[in-house]
């Protein structure tokens, strides 16, 4: 019996230390405050899911021998890793640097897993590098708050099958309203305007983002939900007229059948980021050479405003004992030219830079676009992408409650205006639940 | 109804129709993954048509430094490693439920049940936290340890030493002088063997099949196992479709170990997966 | 006797309380707090909220839609593919068929494919444009919301038929052949040598395929979790393992344990009645 009861004390003194973990992580860093050089060699842990990623970081490692970063990848953010992320900050074992999209920031924040970067000069000081939107996007449109440098980004244009367009005679659409009288002559020449993504909500966040809605708001003591305003409504009731006259597809997004109506010549345009471009491209090689892409179609006509799907930053999480390295090497790999000009090639990133643009690779004609320079029309709309759009702190959740609704909507059983009324009831739900406070 | 007999075409008949089910959707894996650039649409669906499988397969075993070989190895560490010694300790577990008499058996015994009835989703994140805790999270051993435990095992290894292994022949031992762990070894093993197959088998299959424990355990693609990488791919799909012929000819690569498993096993399995069932 | 009982029971008892017993432990001890926070983006902090989470699962909507949904989806499939099963494994042992080996092989090897790659094959195979069956598929949308859960039982079916059909021809197996004889000389048929020697002979082999499938159901989760990208009628709460997922990335780690742990339990009461019922029926 006396060996029985030691191990079971054991056991005990394992699941004792087991069940505490979580609370206590007194390693973190103090906000915006230390942001000093170890002043010895380091080894940084960055976590992305940037395909290449390794033939970019190996470019640093042998420019810096003191400064050694240990990558990882692993599915994309919402696929598993950034509940990973939350699972590792709740551990206190997060890297030290995560590949975070714009729209999960917030998320991250409000659990207290950034570092706020404010305290590194080096950071500061490069603010002036980047798109004025993309840094809002990292600082939340604070001032002397820094959660993550920018990466990527993905201005919105319109692809549209050119060859089509002109047999058919159709002008290429410049408001929305043209867009939907495009919309009538594709389906009577047999195919569709486009494809309405009923599953991936930041197609029409980024639409909405155009339009000039806001779904969150945030005035330091509540957050507010208004995935209903008024420009929201305007997007949403617009698709809706589409979609109830059987103009728009409705086929999942991502997924083969997707590619294929594309391939098939069935739909005409998308509205996307750029980084469509080469969705395109891999999913309908059979259109080579036969799409080109146009600004954006517009709300009022003269405007130029463009939205912006997608998008990442390089945050660094609360638990590195280094975030002058890991501010360093995260400047260097989302500004400096050969690091932007490795994950382009790798990765077809669109840099969140201002001389990114001019990449000597995103200067070029594409030839599956008939060789014209599309990246020119993004670079412009990059500059036009409105600054004061911001993310919730649950947007996987409401992402998942939206696109239920519109799942609904587009096989008829609720409509859009529904589906966002309905998402924006269990959003607040959803803050209440984590003891956010939400106005309602 | 008596003496009423069913025609042997017609047996044979149906028989045919259910082959037709099982093997079909595997056919067009096999068909669709050596498709050129993964157009599935393109062509015949179910007849090589635009056949690149060579191609294809050297892409995949060259994609990010061969990093799917890698994964298939893990699997295979992960499965045969845990599957091999998890089956030895329920067996042995649920043989000393069924031979011996001690204080707490029933008790010991219902716990264990218990566990077969806990979804995974419960047990993967606590799991997590503790192995952070020990700085083992994001291991091999993040996977392999827990990997180990099947209760299952033990419910099948406790009726099957009840029913095969004779009380009188451990007695026989006992009087020879040979220790009760000698016994279990020289004589228990030998008779249980049919058990220990398809404990082996169950746990294999649930290890293989696992995708909830190494999808929170880890974060090195390095160490994944290969259920897990093809998700991991499939998910960058949307901005990266390349990747997708690789999702097809990788799906189809990762069943072929399965299938060479169980055609090696297979003398072993036919006569082991009634174990369960015999009272 | 006592150090040989501690030894064979020692090392699976040791792993089980770690890896089983303490996280469950852990799990419900988590889903007993809650957080509070100052702030839009104070830092949180957990305190103990006894039952609240509690509150929140019985009153989460979805989550019982989802639980209904798969009991639904339990009380056919279960039914069809164990009668599949044992049909099969009957006209296996019945002598009528040639080449039993080949086709005992061929009704497992599904078993062999992982449910994330079943899933991902039949997603494709029900797709209405890269189907190679576009007869069926243009006519029939299986993806569409009153289908999609029979297309995911079909799936289900296909990966576990041959399984279970294994299990039972093995009991069959094992009946002792002087039974068949004494029916043959009787002058009993195929079928009713079936229904009154053979199918009560493996009544414990039907319970225990039973019992693992409707385990199996109530924790439903890559087959609907892969087919969310090929229908638009499978929700982010559409089984109840979806639900704990969805609500562990929030990240709402204590709801999710909640979750978890009626999940658990409801599992526990299903099969526990189960074998109970059949306990009584004279089964076992």
């Amino acid at each position: 019996m006396r060996v029985r009861a030691g191990s079971i004390a054991v056991l005990l003194a394992f699941s004792l230390g087991a069940c505490s973990s979580g609370s206590d992580d007194s390693s973190s860093t103090e906000a915006g405050s230390a942001c000093a050089p170890a002043g010895a060699p380091v080894t940084l842990t960055y976590t992305t899911w940037i395909p290449g990623i390794e033939k970019v970081v190996d470019v640093w490692n042998k420019a810096n021998p003191d400064i050694q970063v240990k990558v990882q990848t692993g599915p994309n953010g919402n696929g598993g890793t950034y509940a990973n992320f939350f699972n590792q900050l709740k551990a206190g074992n997060a890297p030290d640097l995560g590949h975070i999209e714009y729209d999960a920031l917030p998320s991250f924040r409000v659990q207290d897993g950034l570092t706020d970067l404010a305290g590194c000069d080096i950071v500061t000081q490069s603010q002036s590098k980047f798109i004025d939107w993309t840094w809002n996007q990292v600082t939340f449109g604070e001032q002397g708050h820094v959660y993550g440098i920018p990466q990527d980004a993905g201005p919105m244009g319109l692809f549209y099958r050119k060859d089509l367009f002109e047999k058919n005679n159709i002008p290429v659409p410049t408001t929305w309203e043209e867009y939907a009288a495009a919309a009538e002559k594709v389906k009577a020449a047999g195919g569709y305007i486009t494809n309405f993504s009923q599953s991936d909500i930041n197609q029409f966040a980024g639409l909405v983002w155009q339009a000039g809605g806001h779904w969150f708001g945030n005035d330091g003591t509540n957050w507010t939900v208004t995935m209903t305003d008024e420009p929201t409504k305007k997007v949403a009731d617009y698709w809706q007229g589409l979609i109830d006259k059987k103009l728009v597809s409705s086929v999942p997004p991502w997924t083969p059948e997707w590619d294929n109506a594309y391939n098939s010549s069935s739909a005409w345009t998308w509205v996307s980021a750029v980084w469509g471009a080469n969705s395109i491209l891999a999913g309908a090689p059979k259109t080579s050479g036969k799409w080109a892409v146009a600004p954006m179609p517009q709300w009022s006509a003269g405007e130029k405003v463009a939205g912006n799907w997608g998008g990442s930053s390089t945050a660094v999480f609360k638990n590195s004992k280094h975030p002058y390295e890991a501010a360093k090497f995260a400047l260097w790999l989302n500004t400096s030219t050969e690091a932007l000009t490795l994950l382009n090639k790798e990765a077809q990133l669109y840099p969140a830079t201002k001389e990114g643009a001019s990449l000597p690779a995103l200067k070029e004609g594409v030839e599956f676009y008939g060789g014209q320079k599309i990246y020119d029309v993004f670079a412009e709309a990059s500059t036009q992408v409105k600054p004061d759009f911001t993310w919730g702190p649950t947007m996987t959740k409401t992402y998942a409650d939206a696109s239920d609704g519109f799942k609904k909507a587009v096989t008829g059983q609720e409509t859009l205006t529904k589906a966002l009324e309905d998402a924006q009831a269990s959003t607040i739900a959803t803050l209440k639940s984590q003891s956010i406070p939400v106005k309602e | 109804m008596t003496g009423f007999k069913v025609p042997r075409y017609a047996a044979m008949l149906v028989m045919a129709v259910f082959t037709l089910y099982f093997l079909t959707p595997l056919w067009w894996l096999f068909i669709a993954s050596g498709k050129q650039d993964g157009q599935v649409t393109e062509g015949h669906a179910l007849l090589p048509d635009n056949f690149a499988l060579g191609t294809n397969l050297s892409d995949l075993f060259r994609y990010n430094d061969g990093v799917f070989l890698r994964w298939l190895a893990n699997s295979v560490g992960y499965t045969v490693g845990a599957a091999l010694l998890g089956t030895l300790l329920a067996g042995m577990c649920g043989y000393a439920l069924a031979k011996y008499v001690f204080r707490g058996r029933e008790l010991i015994f219902n716990i264990v049940l218990g566990g077969v009835l806990v979804p995974a989703t419960a047990l993967a994140l606590p799991l997590f936290l503790m192995f952070s805790k020990a700085e083992l999270a994001n291991t091999f051993w993040s996977v392999f340890l827990p990997s180990l435990v099947n209760p299952f095992g033990v419910y099948l290894g406790r009726i099957y030493a009840a029913a095969s292994v004779p009380d009188e022949l451990l007695e026989a031992a006992r009087i020879d002088g040979s220790g009760e762990v000698r016994s279990f070894f020289t004589i228990s093993v030998r008779l249980m063997a049919p058990a220990f197959v398809t404990i082996f088998l169950f746990h294999f299959v649930a290890v293989w099949n696992n995708f909830m424990l190494p999808l929170i355990m880890l974060g090195n693609e390095r160490l994944f196992p290969v259920t897990l990488g093809l998700y991991s791919w499939n998910s960058q799909v949307n901005q990266h479709p390349e990747l997708r012929a690789l999702v097809l000819v990788g799906a189809f690569v990762s069943i072929v170990p399965m299938v060479i498993a169980f055609l090696s096993l297979q003398r072993f399995w036919r006569s082991g997966l009634g174990a369960g069932s015999i009272k | 006797m006592k150090k040989a009982i501690l030894f064979f029971v020692a090392p699976f008892g040791a792993l089980f309380t770690l890896f089983y017993l303490i996280p469950i432990g852990y799990a419900i001890w988590q889903s007993l707090f809650t957080v509070e926070r100052t702030g839009t983006f104070g830092p949180a902090t957990e305190v103990f909220g006894g039952l609240t989470q509690y509150k929140q699962v019985f009153s989460d909507g979805p989550f019982w839609e989802s639980i209904g949904r798969v009991l639904l989806f339990g009380a056919v499939q279960v039914p069809v593919m164990l009668g599949l099963a044992l049909f099969l494994a009957l006209l296996l042992d019945s002598g009528l068929v040639k080449g039993r080996r080949f086709f005992r092989l061929v009704y497992f090897l599904p078993y062999a494919v992982p449910g994330v790659v079943a899933a991902i094959m039949w997603g494709y195979l029900y797709s209405p444009n890269l189907s190679p069956f576009t007869e069926v598929t243009s006519a029939v949308d299986l993806l569409s919301p009153s289908l999609v859960l029979w297309a995911m039982a079909n799936v289900v079916t296909w990966v576990y038929v041959g399984y279970n059909m294994l299990i039972i021809y093995s009991a069959l197996l094992a009946v002792p052949t002087e039974i068949y004889e004494a029916a043959k000389i009787d002058g009993a048929g195929v079928f009713r040598t079936a229904w009154s020697i053979k199918i009560p002979m493996v009544m414990p082999a039907i319970v225990l395929t039973t019992v693992f499938s409707i385990i199996g159901t109530l924790q439903l989760l890559a087959e609907p979790q892969v087919f969310r990208s090929f229908s638009s009628a499978v929700s982010s709460t559409y089984t109840p393992n979806l639900t704990v997922l969805s609500t562990a990335s929030i990240p709402n780690f204590h709801l999710a344990a909640a979750f978890s742990v009626v999940l658990a339990l409801a599992t526990f009461v299903l099969s526990f009645s189960f074998l109970k019922f059949t306990q009584r029926k004279g089964v076992q």
